[in-house]
Formats: C-alpha cells, sequence, structure tokens
C-alpha cells in the first residue's frame, strides 16, 4: 500500500513539475501568438490608421470586401504560391543529394558539412544583400552577369525583370535553407540500419535500387516533416522581396506577407492589414491540413 | 520533494530571465551624458529624443552636445536613441509602432514631408509659440514644418540635389566640361543637355547618368522638380488632390524622360550604392551630402552644377527638406522638450550641426559662423544658392506616406519594364501614374477628407 501510494505521490509531483516546466511556454505563447491572433481578427473589421489608434470605425466585413475585390491580394497569394509550389520540391531534392553526398565517409567530409551548413547560420538579410550584388545586371558590377558576359552571353536583369525576379529569389532560397534541411536529412539517413543496405548489396541491387527501395521509403517520415516546415517557411517568405526588390518589379516579387507589411506599415491600413493577414491564416492552416491528409499513414 | 523544489527553482529563474530580458528599450544605441543616470532618479524631466543613425561625425555631435547640455540642465535630461533607417522604411515603421503602443518619445525626429502626416494624425503637437521669430530659418523649411498654419517642427539642416559629374569620364568622352562648370542659376543644364552627356558617357565599363536614389523615399524626394519643372506637381498645393496632378500628361512626359534613360541603357535600374564615387556612373542626380564624401574619397576630378530643368518651361526648381525635430503627443513635459530644442536650434548649435553632418543650415545666421567657413564657394555656396532661389518642398499632405510608397513602387516598375523591353511604353507610365492618384485619392477621402 505504502508503495503504491508513493507512486502516486510520485506521479503526481511529476506532473505539476511538467505543468511548471511548460508554463512559460504557454505563457509565451498566449502571450505572443494567440493574443495577437485574436486582435488581428478583431482589427480586421475596422477601419483603422496605424496613426490613429484612437479613432477606429467598425466597418463590418468591408475590408474583407475590399480585399477580395483587390488585386494586388490576388496577385500576392499567386506569387506566394508559385515560390512555394518551386521551392518547396527544388530545396527538398538538392537538401537530400547533400545528404546522401556528406553521408558518405571520405576524408574532409566534415568541411563540406559544414560548407553546406553555413548559410543558414548567416542572417538573411545578409545574404539577400549580397546576392542583390551578384544578381546585379550590369556586368561591371554583377558577378553572375560578369561570367555570362565572359561566355559570351548577354547579360540578364535578374531582378528587374518580371521573368526572371522570382525565380532568382526561389534560387537563392533554396541555396540558403538547403543546408538545414540536409541536416534532417542526415540524420535521417544515419537511422537506416545498414543491415538493409547489405542484404540489397547482396542481392544484387544497384545504387539507384536501393536509393529507391531502401532509403527512400525509410526517408518517409522525415521527408514529410522537412516538406512541411519548408512549406510553412515558404508561405511566410518576406526577408528576401524586402531587401531584394521591394515587391517588384511590377509585383512580380510582392508576396502576401510583404503585402501585409506595405499596407499595415508603410501606408498605415492597419485594419486591412489584420483582414489580409486573418484570410492568409486560414489559406496556411487550410494547406498544413491538407498536407498532413495527403500524406497520413493509412 | 528535493526533485520538486528544484524544478520550482529552475522554472523561477526561466521566468525571471525572460522578465530580465524584455526590459530593454528597444533596438537603436542610445547616447546620453554621464550624469543624466543620476540626474534621472531624481526630479529632473527625462527627455527621450530618436532621429536616424547617421554617420560617425553626427553621433560623435550629438554626444558631445548632450553631455553639454545635460551638464549645464540638470533639471532636464535628454537621451537620444538612434534607430537604424536600412536605406527605406525602416525607421518610420518603428514610429508607427510606438504610436500604436503609446511608446513614443518626447522629441521625435521627422523627415521633411512627413511633417504633415504626423500633424494631421496628431502625433506630434505645435511649436508655434515656442518659435515665434522664424524669419532667420529659410522659407522652404518653415513651409515645409508648416501644417494648418502651424509649425509642427523645425529643422537645423536643409538639403537638396544637384548635378554631379565626372570630369575625367567626361572629357574622354568629349563632353565640353568647361560648359558645365561655367553655367549659372538662370542658364542651368535641360533634360536634353542631360540626356546627351549621359549618351556620350556611357561606354563598356560605366553608364551615363544615375538617377535612382534609393527605392524608397529617395525617388519622389530626388525626382520631384523634374515634374515641378515640367508644369506640374505631384499633388494639388492644398494637398488634397492627386488626379491629374501626378497622372497629367506633363508627368507622364517627364516619366518617360527618366525610363528613356534606363531603357537606353544611360543609367543602371539597379545601381549599386555609391554608384558615382566608385566610378560606375559618369555622372548623377545627387544629393547635397555627396559633397563631403567626394572630397574625402574621390580619386577623380570632379564638379557639379545646378538641377536640370525641363527643356520646355527652363523653369529651375531643386529639392529640399531635411529631417526636423518634432515634440510627440506623448511628451509629457512639452515646455521642456521645447527648451531643449531652441537650444539645438540656436545658431551655432545648428552651425556645428550642419558641418557635422555635411548638410547646408537651416538658418541664415549661421552661415556666419566659423563651421560654415566651407559654403562661402564652391559646390557649397552653389547648393545654398539654389536652396535659396528655386528649393520647392515636397507635397504638404497627411497622405504623403501613402503617396510615397505608391510613387515609389510605380517608379520602380516602370524603370523596371523600361529595362527589360529597352523601350519606353507611355500607356505603361500612364497606367501606373493612375493607380497612384487612384491609390492617394482613396487614403486621403478615407482617412482626411473630413
Amino acid at each position: 500500500m505504502a508503495t503504491s501510494g508513493n507512486m502516486s505521490m510520485r506521479k503526481r509531483g511529476e506532473r505539476i513539475a511538467a505543468y511548471v516546466f511548460t508554463c512559460p511556454a504557454i505563457a509565451l505563447l498566449i502571450a505572443f501568438l494567440m493574443v495577437p491572433m485574436v486582435y488581428t481578427v478583431y482589427y480586421s473589421v475596422f477601419q483603422y490608421q496605424v496613426m490613429r489608434p484612437d479613432d477606429i470605425v467598425f466597418i463590418g466585413l468591408e475590408n474583407y470586401k475590399k480585399l477580395f475585390a483587390d488585386p494586388d491580394f490576388w496577385k500576392a497569394l499567386k506569387n506566394t504560391f508559385y515560390f512555394t509550389v518551386l521551392v518547396v520540391p527544388f530545396q527538398l531534392v538538392l537538401a537530400l543529394a547533400l545528404a546522401m553526398l556528406v553521408s558518405k565517409k571520405f576524408k574532409g567530409v566534415a568541411v563540406f558539412r559544414t560548407m553546406y551548413f553555413s548559410p543558414q547560420l548567416t542572417s538573411m538579410v545578409v545574404i539577400a544583400v549580397l546576392w542583390t550584388v551578384l544578381y546585379n545586371s550590369n556586368p561591371n558590377t554583377g558577378l553572375i552577369n560578369s561570367m555570362l558576359v565572359g561566355l559570351g552571353l548577354e547579360p540578364i536583369n535578374f531582378l528587374t525583370n518580371t521573368k526572371t525576379a522570382m525565380n532568382a529569389i526561389i534560387f537563392m532560397s533554396a541555396w540558403q535553407g538547403a543546408g538545414y534541411q540536409m541536416m534532417i536529412f542526415l540524420a535521417g539517413l544515419q537511422g537506416i540500419p545498414r543491415d538493409q543496405y547489405e542484404a540489397a548489396s547482396v542481392d544484387g541491387a544497384n545504387s539507384l535500387q536501393q536509393f529507391v527501395s531502401i532509403t527512400l521509403p525509410n526517408l518517409k517520415g522525415t521527408i514529410k516533416y522537412v516538406i512541411m516546415i519548408t512549406m510553412i517557411q515558404a508561405m511566410k517568405l518576406f526577408t528576401q522581396p524586402y531587401v531584394m526588390t521591394q515587391g517588384g518589379p511590377q509585383n512580380a516579387t510582392k508576396t502576401m506577407v510583404y503585402y501585409i507589411y506595405t499596407q499595415g506599415f508603410q501606408k498605415g491600413n492597419f485594419g486591412y492589414a489584420c483582414s489580409v493577414a486573418a484570410v492568409f491564416f486560414v489559406i496556411v492552416v487550410a494547406m498544413s491540413l491538407i498536407l498532413q491528409k495527403l500524406t497520413a499513414e493509412d | 520533494m528535493k526533485k520538486k523544489i528544484i524544478s520550482m527553482l529552475l522554472a523561477s529563474s526561466m521566468i525571471l530571465t525572460l522578465a530580465a530580458c524584455g526590459g530593454g528599450s528597444g533596438s537603436g544605441t542610445s547616447d546620453s551624458s554621464s550624469g543624466d543616470q543620476d540626474a534621472a532618479s531624481g526630479d529632473a524631466a527625462a527627455i527621450t529624443l530618436w532621429q536616424p543613425t547617421d554617420k560617425e561625425s553626427v553621433e560623435n555631435w550629438w554626444v558631445e552636445k548632450l553631455d553639454e547640455w545635460n551638464s549645464e540642465h540638470p533639471d532636464i535630461q535628454v537621451t537620444r536613441e538612434a534607430i537604424d533607417r536600412s536605406d527605406s522604411y525602416a525607421y518610420e515603421n518603428k514610429v508607427a509602432t510606438a504610436v500604436t503602443s503609446n511608446d513614443l518619445p518626447d522629441i521625435l525626429f521627422v523627415d521633411g514631408p512627413q511633417v504633415s502626416y504626423y500633424a494631421a494624425n496628431g502625433i506630434t503637437i505645435p511649436i508655434t509659440q515656442y518659435f515665434e521669430d522664424t524669419s532667420d530659418f529659410t522659407e522652404s523649411t518653415i513651409n515645409q514644418c508648416t501644417y494648418d498654419g502651424d509649425l509642427y517642427a523645425i529643422s537645423a539642416t536643409e538639403s537638396s540635389v544637384a548635378f554631379y559629374y565626372n570630369k575625367d569620364m567626361l572629357r574622354e568622352n568629349g563632353v565640353d566640361v568647361d560648359d558645365l562648370d561655367s553655367r549659372t542659376l538662370d542658364n542651368p543644364i535641360t533634360w536634353s543637355e542631360m540626356r546627351d552627356i549621359a549618351e556620350k558617357c556611357t561606354t563598356d565599363s560605366y553608364v551615363g547618368t544615375h538617377i535612382v536614389m534609393d527605392h524608397g523615399e529617395g525617388l519622389p524626394y530626388a525626382l520631384e522638380p523634374m515634374y515641378i519643372s515640367e508644369g506640374k506637381d505631384y499633388i494639388s498645393d492644398d494637398g488634397s488632390k492627386a488626379d491629374s496632378y501626378v497622372n497629367s500628361k506633363e508627368s507622364v512626359k517627364t516619366t518617360a524622360f527618366l525610363a528613356d534613360l534606363i531603357a537606353n541603357g544611360y543609367a543602371n535600374v539597379d545601381p549599386i550604392t555609391d554608384e558615382f564615387l566608385n566610378k560606375a556612373c559618369a555622372t548623377e542626380i545627387g544629393g547635397s551630402w555627396e559633397i563631403a564624401t567626394l572630397e574625402q574619397s574621390a580619386d577623380f576630378d570632379w564638379g557639379v552644377t545646378y538641377y536640370p530643368v525641363s527643356d520646355d518651361t527652363k523653369k529651375a526648381v531643386s529639392p529640399c527638406g531635411d529631417w526636423s525635430a518634432a515634440i510627440t503627443k506623448d511628451c509629457q513635459n512639452p515646455d521642456a522638450a521645447a527648451e531643449f530644442l531652441q537650444w539645438l536650434m540656436a545658431t551655432d548649435n545648428v552651425a556645428s550641426y550642419a558641418a557635422a553632418i555635411a548638410k547646408p543650415a537651416a538658418r541664415a545666421s549661421a552661415y556666419d559662423d566659423e563651421a560654415m567657413a566651407e559654403y562661402k564657394e564652391g559646390a557649397r555656396a552653389l547648393i545654398v544658392e539654389q536652396l535659396q532661389n528655386t528649393a520647392a518642398p515636397r507635397p504638404r499632405t497627411p497622405s504623403y506616406s501613402t503617396f510615397s510608397t505608391d510613387y515609389a513602387e510605380a517608379m520602380t516598375n516602370i524603370f523596371a519594364e523600361a529595362a527589360s523591353n529597352g523601350t519606353v511604353d507611355e500607356s505603361y507610365i500612364q497606367e501606373q501614374m493612375d493607380g497612384v492618384a487612384s491609390g492617394f485619392e482613396e487614403d486621403y477621402e478615407t482617412y482626411y477628407a473630413n
């Protein structure tokens, strides 16, 4: 009896400790996520100029009506989807390829791992500034165009042409982000039992067959996780267009978060920005749920 | 039990750590005097001041001057916070955030055209009673800082934009440099002359000119005189109307002239920083602050002449306006803040500040000061002459923020389109300018019309 009493006392103590430990996280979550979310929805039904916090007017669903008729909103949504749809698979394949490369044991592999991961350690703003110079349309200043001209090709206006601006951002974003996903894949690869590969080798399976039949199925969970986080990250794209293109040219790189920022802060239409944010939140949650459903285990 | 106590202690320490982390005073760096710490704890009025971060000489000027003020005025202790502007609207964003949280400083430095925006929204308070005699200040400064008949801000310095040229490059390409050097305010270069020079000086190694100051306020600021010179400003004089101004045929023509320079490759659509100094362009539409940089760092022969005028009107106009100090609605002690501002705007302080920031002083008397001796002749005298005779303040309208953002975006689009296609599409310019006009009208009608 005394032992079971001690056990339940101990369990209760552990439960209390667990609550106490999670308290700071929950408090922060409520303060910095839940409360702002509730406020966002609340302000979305008001006409609210950011400089006039004491002079807000209830306008019902007017902001939402305006939003659905706003071509800039649809353009920003389209750009965000375009970025996400391209960057997720590109980054995934790049990260997996890099992980496969650096999972091999050879001299200096740690150096390569560090090199591939290093863009992750640098601020996105710094990287964006650096790539703005690399992409510069003038061959005398832009390294990439200077190489193109050196090869006898025409220089490309990477960031000032509507056809290339978003693709240029996609490429540099995948380059920057792949290192992190590579590390996740690396952890996944190292968790695959070696004996499966040995057995396959004995049975005469080549490298491609081993990759398709052993590596990919074993990485299924990791791939799902990487897709999910990359997608959510991609939907929140802001820094690159803010630093590199200011949403241009001709709104080609204006994303949803950038649109929310310009409306809310630069133009001061806080109520309208809140309505865009609320709709965007619903879209991101819906996409996450759909993705979860699609990739769910049977 | 022991485990429970340890858990509780750890959790408490985490909460305390977080609380401590939240106790900071935002981003930026603070300047204050050695004595203000003690004084702030007593009955002294604590005045806070926000200003965008500036170059080292200005930062040092503030440290020295605040030391001087704080030691002489133990009853009014001033602390300055320098906030990074990031070549865009980062400073304004911080101000917007502070407005929503009622966390504004006592004194706020405001860019010239934003004075009306902040004043119309009640963010800043009138300071007319503290500055009754403003006759010594340049007319353009006072105009820019006045809204609805009241003075809302006061500036120590002015700014302007002029046409800089690399004499070595111009000579290489057969441009008559002596002619440019001899121009006067009655005979400034015209747009077509500017275009000819740019065309002649576009080579494989550098472009002919530079017209994109930045992708934010620099665009409306540096380019507005072209529009006025052609006959139509961005916005009506009363600040209420943009339709048939920014989208007028004169405006489209002006914009087309600028886009043509990009379309022909005479100017870069995405110029590098300090393009002129780095010899990547032969001429530039550049700010008055460039003079000090060029004197210090240029390893080539350079000159500067007056802002180019329209071929049609020959009307000389030049940009002006600078960051001005205003007192905010959250200031608990406006009299103390104003006393500090009066001291800050005294002739000797204006002169030394203008010298440190390498901008023309906004007070006429400051030019008699030793610190302003450099403005008696040469490039700086040309800037002062331009300011005194042709300066036009930016539109005084509460919807300026919306206008500035939309105009900068439209110009970026127009320039990008011109660069991509190699030609100028006037119908596209019209479409973009119509968008700027309607964005302005919507903002004005929604928030300020009544």
